[in-house]
């Protein structure tokens, strides 16, 4: 396992590389889901002043 | 030929039904895909016999780059596309595009500098490949700030759809970059035909790109959804959708 996590004396750059790049992926499709969250509530207050 | 089906992406409501359903499988299975990528790239991919195991940035690396690239021509096509024909919706497309393609400029940037101090000794370099990247950062920038500042919808997708055009002509020189002028940076790589690399490393490589462009599909949907509701405000069907 320790020789995994080393890779070859890599793993200093080689994991931040991945968690930076994974979560990347996943911080864009979190923001995503919130701006959506944000507009679905904006459209209802609006709905709701107009009738 | 019919342009019936193009006509159908004019109209919000059928595009953001449209979101809404092929979302989830696009998140889906680029989930899946991700997964047995990152398994062929970390675990099954041999370490290349001059890189070692730090060549294995390439999994996050490429699909980052070649995506923010792909995302930047998306959006400025979305914009053309919003210019020429006056659709709202290629204009929210455009608009959702942004953020994503900034945030893999990002990870370019990021996986870049963690690849170059092994290789090369620095972090940093003012090679023209690393240059024109952030460039493409910039332009990112530039095109969500022009946007956030002008008040009028209207005019802040006409201004910022100039921006996004005018921008195309930073792509052609990210990628020729290596090539045009004494560059740090690798290369083109053959992954194909006469692959400059072993099929057990190229295979996960492939699939890493799919992933990030499978998720990209679902993520510019989601966004996509957002611009409509608030482009169209007080529309009929947003009542329906919203029951």
């Amino acid at each position: 396992m320790s020789e995994f996590l080393s890779m070859g004396g890599y793993g200093k750059y080689l994991w931040p590389s991945f968690v930076l790049g994974i979560g990347i992926v996943a911080l864009n499709f979190w923001m995503a889901l919130g701006s959506l969250s944000k507009a679905k509530q904006e459209a209802r207050r609006r709905l709701e002043m107009l009738s | 030929m019919s342009w019936a089906w193009f006509h159908r992406f004019a109209s919000p409501p059928w595009v953001y039904g449209f979101a809404t359903r092929w979302t989830p499988w696009f998140g889906g299975a680029a989930l899946l895909v991700m997964l047995w990528a990152l398994y062929g790239g970390l675990i099954l991919a041999p370490p290349d016999y001059q890189q070692k195991d730090a060549f294995r940035i390439v999994y996050i690396h490429a699909p980052s780059a070649t995506l923010s690239m792909a995302v930047y021509a998306t959006m400025a096509l979305a914009a053309a596309v919003g210019l020429i024909w006056r659709m709202k919706v290629a204009h929210a497309v455009a608009a959702a595009c942004a953020p994503i393609g900034a945030w893999f400029t990002v990870a370019t940037l990021g996986t870049g500098m963690l690849w170059g101090k092994p290789m090369w000794g620095a972090y940093w370099v003012w090679d023209p490949r690393l240059t024109s990247e952030l460039v493409l950062l910039f332009l990112y920038f530039g095109y969500m700030g022009l946007r956030a500042g002008i008040e009028d919808p209207q005019k802040a997708d006409k201004a910022s759809a100039m921006l996004a055009i005018v921008g195309v002509v930073n792509l052609p020189i990210i990628h020729y970059s290596v090539t045009w002028w004494n560059s740090l940076h690798q290369k083109p790589t053959r992954l194909l035909g006469e692959a400059d690399m072993v099929w057990a490393m190229v295979w996960p490589l492939l699939l890493m790109f799919l992933a990030f462009f499978l998720f990209f599909a679902a993520v510019v949907l989601i966004r996509l959804r957002a611009e409509l509701l608030r482009r169209e405000r007080s529309a009929s069907w947003i009542r329906e959708v919203l029951k």
